[in-house]
């Protein structure tokens, strides 16, 4: 066995290990905690695979903002710091099933796959990266790209669409709503 | 002889001597035990720096009772911290409370591999080099969170949680000044950015720009360092000492040590991509002034530009008031993110049109 | 906020903290002439204290032994928490009235905090602060302190 693949099997175990102890922890705040070395593990696989810019953006968006989110929700939540309960017996086969589906799926994608070392080294330059994202032709990005930052901005505007305080009618709702009271 | 042909020496030998994965095992082990001397030196380096400087921008004479004008302050307080006992109080989340200190300091371990020390002096070029520091910082503040939570302790996760907002506010505004220079050069690598910095430094080559970016990345250093004026995470006076409330003693002081590590990496990263790493300071034509440049060695200049960075962030800590946490957010995101914002599409322009020189 | 609000806020925000960041470089440039920290322990002889430094309250005699203390117990009033208590006697005039007199001032300094209210509140400015700190003592008798000098009486003209 090469180094290589004791790195991949010690990232891997790392990366199993902490999944099962993230949807066993009684506590929702450690399960986050399993979660987000989970998601480490999984961009250190990338790294092994030197695709460096895809593990970068996995630490980026999961552990620096999904993971972040996922605490802050917790942290302004009530009492979770207890123990959660233990789940139910349906609740478990259902589980059980779903991780057994996946597991033989992917296990079938992966034998059905035959897969053949390319001889060339594989060109992790970020700029092609940049260029596949706005290219029009055969094999480029550019609509799904266009599409996905139009859907980011929609959401966008409809948060603050939500957030804002309407001064004018906001006041006017008030006044209404109180006068009753009177 | 330099650094690097010691380096590049004891590499060949190793690999002549050894099997290759020993001898990169081998590698590993020596960088590692390098990057822990540069933690301790950095930390009993930084720690005196910033009480002397206090000291003398308020005309005070700072510690000067151990050894001559009190340099040894710091290592003596580094003697108590490693005596004293590392207390685990009672009703806290015991694994999560002592791992916090530790992947806070894992974690600015990770960010100085792709630091260019000096020429030829780096542990890892990776090709996202700034990207890749850009990301692994981001994981810090799940040490702090992690250390705010399992303290169980409320001023502990006010803390937390102010420094949390604060970080993932300011990551935005720091990332897009760091694009500046990215856009200007073409590359996220290291060595590229110093490269092309070669003729003069981003600073003085590329305009209004790079000095905007060079500002707002300063100041975006700054509150992701959790460093007065946007010290609120810790703030004394209303939050006793914020996330590391309960910790003492050798926990304590891996946080305190990943506070100073983290301004060194911040300012190495804006001497690398604003001040031109280790590359001497050149004058257009002066040949003479250039050669004479060229003699000071190149860690020289790093660490000369990275101190001086350094000295500024004090500076701003020794006079500056604390922030409010709605100004703090207010000079987030109406302030630097718009103008950064504008900036970025300012420096495409100049890019694209190759005005810059 | 119109955008050119939106600008002299920038403007004058920057401005402002050049202004203090000049201070403390100035500061910094300057340290090594200008000291103020007393080094006390080593510095007792040379220690400068600063005019408006408070350690104790003392009565200014002259030097006749002449106070300017008539006893009216404005400063014990004045007091928050009852560190003068002032006994005072009735001397004769030469016209052969009884007049309130001083007989003896007496301080706590234990209670004292140093507030200052008893000096301004004295009309006749018979009290003062003095720059004196190092007050530690065996036992805490000898704290309450008795402060018109022993055979001093009220200077002469003073109501």
């Amino acid at each position: 066995m090469t180094l290589a693949q004791i790195v991949f099997y010690l990232l891997a175990t790392f990366t199993l290990v902490m999944a099962w102890l993230s949807v066993s922890a009684r506590q929702l705040f450690r399960s986050a905690i399993w979660l987000l070395f989970a998601l480490v593990g999984v961009a250190g696989i990338y790294f092994w695979m030197e695709m460096e810019f895809i593990a970068a953006v996995q630490i980026v968006v999961y552990v620096g903002g999904v993971v972040v989110l996922i605490i802050f929700s917790i942290f302004l939540t009530n009492q979770s710091g207890d123990d959660m309960p233990l789940a139910g017996m349906r609740r478990r086969i259902a589980a059980a099933l779903a991780v057994l589906f996946g597991i033989g799926f992917t296990a079938l994608l992966v034998a059905g796959h035959s897969f053949t070392a390319s001889p060339e080294k594989f060109d992790n330059e970020v700029s092609r990266i940049g260029y596949a994202m706005l290219d029009t032709g055969v094999g480029g990005y550019a609509l799904p790209f266009e599409a996905v930052s139009l859907l980011l901005l929609a959401a966008m505007v409809g948060c603050i669409v939500i957030a804002i305080k309407d001064d004018g009618r906001g006041k006017a709702n008030k006044e209404t709503s109180a006068t009753p009271e009177k | 002889m330099s650094f690097e042909t010691l380096a590049n020496w004891v590499h060949n030998w190793l690999y002549e001597t050894l099997h290759p994965t020993v001898a990169l095992l081998v590698e590993f082990a020596i960088v590692g035990v390098l990057i822990i001397g540069l933690f301790a030196v950095l930390g009993l380096v930084l720690v005196m720096m910033e009480r002397k400087v206090s000291s003398w921008m308020q005309l005070r004479l700072g510690p000067n009772r151990i050894g001559p004008w009190g340099w040894f302050q710091t290592v003596a307080d580094t003697l108590k911290l490693i005596v004293k006992e590392g207390m685990t109080p009672n009703n806290v989340d015991k694994l999560l409370f002592n791992m916090a200190p530790m992947l806070v300091i894992v974690v600015s371990m990770v960010i100085m591999a792709p630091i260019m020390f000096a020429k030829g002096i780096q542990i890892w070029d990776i090709n996202i080099g700034v990207l890749f520091v850009a990301a692994v910082s981001s994981l810090s503040i799940i040490g702090v969170l992690m250390a705010g939570w399992a303290s169980n302790n409320k001023y502990s996760l006010l803390g937390a949680m102010r420094s949390g907002a604060q970080i993932v506010s300011y990551e935005l505004s720091a990332g897009l000044s760091i694009l500046v220079i990215v856009v200007l050069t073409g590359s996220l690598k290291m060595s590229d950015i110093v490269m092309a910095q070669a003729d003069g430094w981003w600073l003085f080559k590329g305009h209004v720009p790079a000095i905007i970016a060079f500002v707002i990345f300063i100041i975006a250093a700054t509150a992701e360092t959790n460093r007065a004026p946007f010290d609120l995470a810790e703030a004394e006076s209303e939050l006793t000492a914020g996330f590391h409330t309960e910790y003492s003693g050798m926990k304590f002081a891996l946080f305190f040590l990943a506070e100073y590590v983290n301004i060194f990496v911040v300012c190495a990263i804006g001497a690398t991509l604003f001040l031109g790493g280790w590359m001497p300071f050149h004058i257009g034509n002066w040949e003479g002034f250039n050669h004479v440049m060229d003699y000071i060695p190149s860690s020289v200049w790093f660490f000369g530009k990275t101190f001086l960075l350094i000295f500024v962030i004090m500076w701003f800590r020794w006079t500056f008031p604390r922030l409010r946490i709605d100004q703090l957010l207010s000079l987030e995101w109406k302030y630097l993110l718009p103008i950064s914002m504008f900036n970025i599409l300012l420096v495409t322009i100049i890019a694209l049109a190759g005005w810059h020189f | 906020m119109t955008l050119k609000q939106y600008f002299s806020n920038i403007f004058t925000g920057v401005k402002s903290l050049a202004t203090g960041m000049k201070v403390t470089g100035g500061y910094f440039l300057r340290h090594h002439k200008e000291k103020i920290t007393e080094q006390y322990p080593d510095n007792r002889d040379t220690l400068v204290l600063a005019e408006r430094f408070r350690g104790e309250v003392i009565m200014t005699h002259d030097d006749n032994n002449e106070h300017a203390c008539t006893g009216c117990t404005a400063c014990e009033l004045a007091c928050p928490n009852g560190t003068i208590k002032i006994i005072t006697k009735f001397d004769l005039t030469p016209e052969g009235k009884k007049k309130k007199a001083l007989d003896t001032f007496i301080y706590h300094l234990e209670l004292c905090t140093m507030c200052n209210l008893c000096v301004e509140a004295c009309p006749t400015s018979a009290i003062t602060m003095a720059p004196t700190f190092e007050h530690s003592v065996f036992d805490r008798s000898q704290l309450i302190k008795k402060l018109n000098k022993p055979g001093s009486k009220i200077r002469e003209g003073v109501e």
